[in-house]
């Protein structure tokens, strides 16, 4: 089974964010990996080749220092990507990515299966993955918590509110966005690591797969969210801070 | 007129509470557009129709036995029917597992931008301007379309429940739906564990910053259970198995509203606020001064869980 793995990488969201001219995060302050929900979308691509066989290509569109990640999932056990390196790409919104990915998926042929995380750690827009299989005309099924593949005949369980799951048939070619949890991705190897440095890595323009979509939003602007009710809080060192907290919560909340 | 169109959700017969917030916003946005607010139901038949009718004037039902059960091709077309037979400028969906699968493949139909996860809106110059979170809540974005039309899918809680009371005209909008491609074989339950925590005065609740599951045994279940509680957590802590479902807190976990919820470790992504922020006394303990949870916290302990809750106990 041919499978592509759509992956983003994302700031960690436990950086200091900075933003600058109300537009952009200022990057010099920010470790970058890959989006935890595309991590485990290459674990799943990684145990259906276990056990089918077949390719799992990482397509990625992103500044030079995604391939920083892609390599990751090189070392994790995926066979080769394609790196879409545009400025006009990432400037563009949610539409002009699935667009391109979609077309990046095209030219590598023969893809039966399109897999990614349901939403990206960073613009939490979770539209990508729906938005590229309607390009394709291909079904999907969002946040996949479970999926089985016999044949071209899936079984996936989509989640639900309050601990419910839907099961869900339908047939390859399709677009799944996983959830978080329906695996447990690998670590890298040591080997891993080393055969990923020479795997193959298509440097692609948006024109050179004939990508031309427009964004259909345009981004105003960014800003810290004012809070109307901020905690209060306590200073002090751990064993100050604890014991003055043990006493509000007796005497000032009265709730232990 | 032009209108802004609500997509009311129904899970079991049941309209979802999210349905209710909808229909506010469509209202809202209307008003501030010169616009008329308005819904449309998918359905067998237009028994939830009726229902949305008490909250918003003017219903559009579309009735089929294929949209007896949710599917996102089934929906689409429906609600594209009702776009196509109407003056609708805006689309207003639920940020629901339902919503979010099939939102954007209706933007895709009705060939409109779409802005998704939003909490507000706001019209100037005839164009509404939609905020959203990003990078796990730490900041915020304003976005718009420059298509005609406009896709917007609204978080829960961004705004309160429309109160029943009118008395709304329904109309029935056919669509002829067609080559459904997902069939659904049901739903089940995947919550193990027989533990109710949602009766619990006091939980205390790990995330993330829990490190691993002997750590998270060590700090929270053992504080829980000095204070004669629950032990919980959020989503990390359950997709890594350091816990079981059953003590998931959050969207698509448990919703809990206890008298005293103690969050550490846990950053305050708006799934998992959505599962506790109807707690009395909310405490919460991290090390990152800037996590989204300090916002709705009543206590806050900037700090390193792995001391602070140590040095709790002691006090207890």
């Amino acid at each position: 089974m041919k499978i592509a793995v759509c992956l983003k990488q994302v700031p960690d969201m436990e950086s200091k964010f900075k933003i600058v001219d109300d537009k952009k995060i200022d990057e010099s302050q920010i470790a970058f990996k890959i989006n935890d929900f595309d991590n485990y979308a290459v674990e799943a691509a990684l145990q259906l080749k276990e056990k089918f066989g077949g390719e799992v290509v990482i397509v990625t569109c992103g500044p030079d220092r995604a391939a920083k990640d892609i390599r990751q999932a090189f070392a994790m056990g995926a066979d080769w990507g394609i790196h879409v390196m545009d400025p006009e790409v990432e400037a563009g919104d949610n539409f002009v990515v699935a667009s391109t990915l979609q077309k990046a998926i095209e030219s590598i042929g023969d893809v039966e299966l399109v897999l990614t995380g349901v939403q990206a750690e960073d613009d939490q827009a979770a539209v990508t993955g729906v938005i590229m299989a309607d390009l394709m005309k291909w079904p999907h099924c969002t946040n996949v918590k479970k999926l089985e593949v016999n044949g071209t005949a899936l079984t996936v369980n989509r989640e639900l509110e309050g601990g419910l799951n839907e099961v869900i048939e339908m047939s390859a070619p399709a677009v799944l966005t996983l959830q978080s949890g329906i695996n447990e991705p690998r670590y890298p190897t040591l080997p891993g690591i080393m055969k990923a440095k020479k795997k193959r890595l298509d440097v692609k323009k948006a024109a050179d797969i004939g990508a031309t979509a427009k964004s259909k939003t345009d981004f105003i602007k960014m800003f810290f969210p004012v809070s109307e009710h901020k905690a209060e809080i306590i200073e002090g060192d751990a064993a100050t801070a604890a014991a003055k907290l043990v006493e509000k919560l007796k005497n000032e909340a009265k709730v232990i | 007129m032009a209108k802004i169109l609500a997509i009311a959700e129904h899970r079991n017969g049941k309209l979802t509470d999210a349905s209710l917030e909808l229909c506010k916003a469509a209202k809202e946005i209307a008003s501030a557009m010169g616009a008329e607010p308005a819904a449309a139901v998918m359905g067998k038949d237009d028994s939830i129709a009726k229902e949305v009718a008490k909250y918003i004037p003017t219903v559009f039902s579309v009735a089929d036995a294929a949209l007896e059960v949710y599917t996102s091709d089934g929906y689409t077309q429906a609600i594209k029917a009702v776009v196509d037979a109407q003056d609708v400028k805006g689309v207003i969906v639920a940020h629901s597992y339902d919503g979010v699968d099939y939102a954007a493949k209706v933007a895709m139909a009705i060939d409109a931008g779409i802005v998704s996860n939003c909490n507000k809106a706001r019209v100037e110059g005839g164009a509404v301007i939609f905020t959203r979170n990003t990078y796990n809540g730490k900041i915020q974005e304003e976005k718009k379309v420059n298509t005609d039309k406009f896709v917007v899918t609204f978080e829960k809680g961004a705004y309160d429940m429309e109160a029943a009371g009118g008395a709304g005209a329904v109309s029935s909008v056919s669509a002829s739906i067609s080559n459904v491609r997902t069939k659904s074989k049901g739903i089940i339950e995947t919550m193990a564990g027989a533990v109710d925590i949602s009766q619990a005065k006091v939980i205390v609740s790990g995330g993330r910053g829990c490190k691993d599951a002997d750590k998270y045994k060590d700090v929270i279940v053992s504080l829980a259970q000095k204070l004669g509680g629950e032990y919980a957590g959020s989503r990390p802590v359950i997709d890594s198995g350091w816990t079981d479902a059953a003590r998931q807190v959050g969207q698509s976990g448990k919703t809990v509203a206890p008298d005293l919820y103690i969050a550490a470790g846990i950053s305050g992504a708006i799934q998992h606020v959505a599962g506790m922020k109807g707690s009395k006394c909310i405490v919460a303990i991290n090390k990152d001064p800037e996590a989204p949870i300090f916002n709705i916290a009543t206590y806050g302990i900037v700090g390193d869980l792995f001391e602070v809750i140590p040095a709790m106990k002691e006090k207890l």
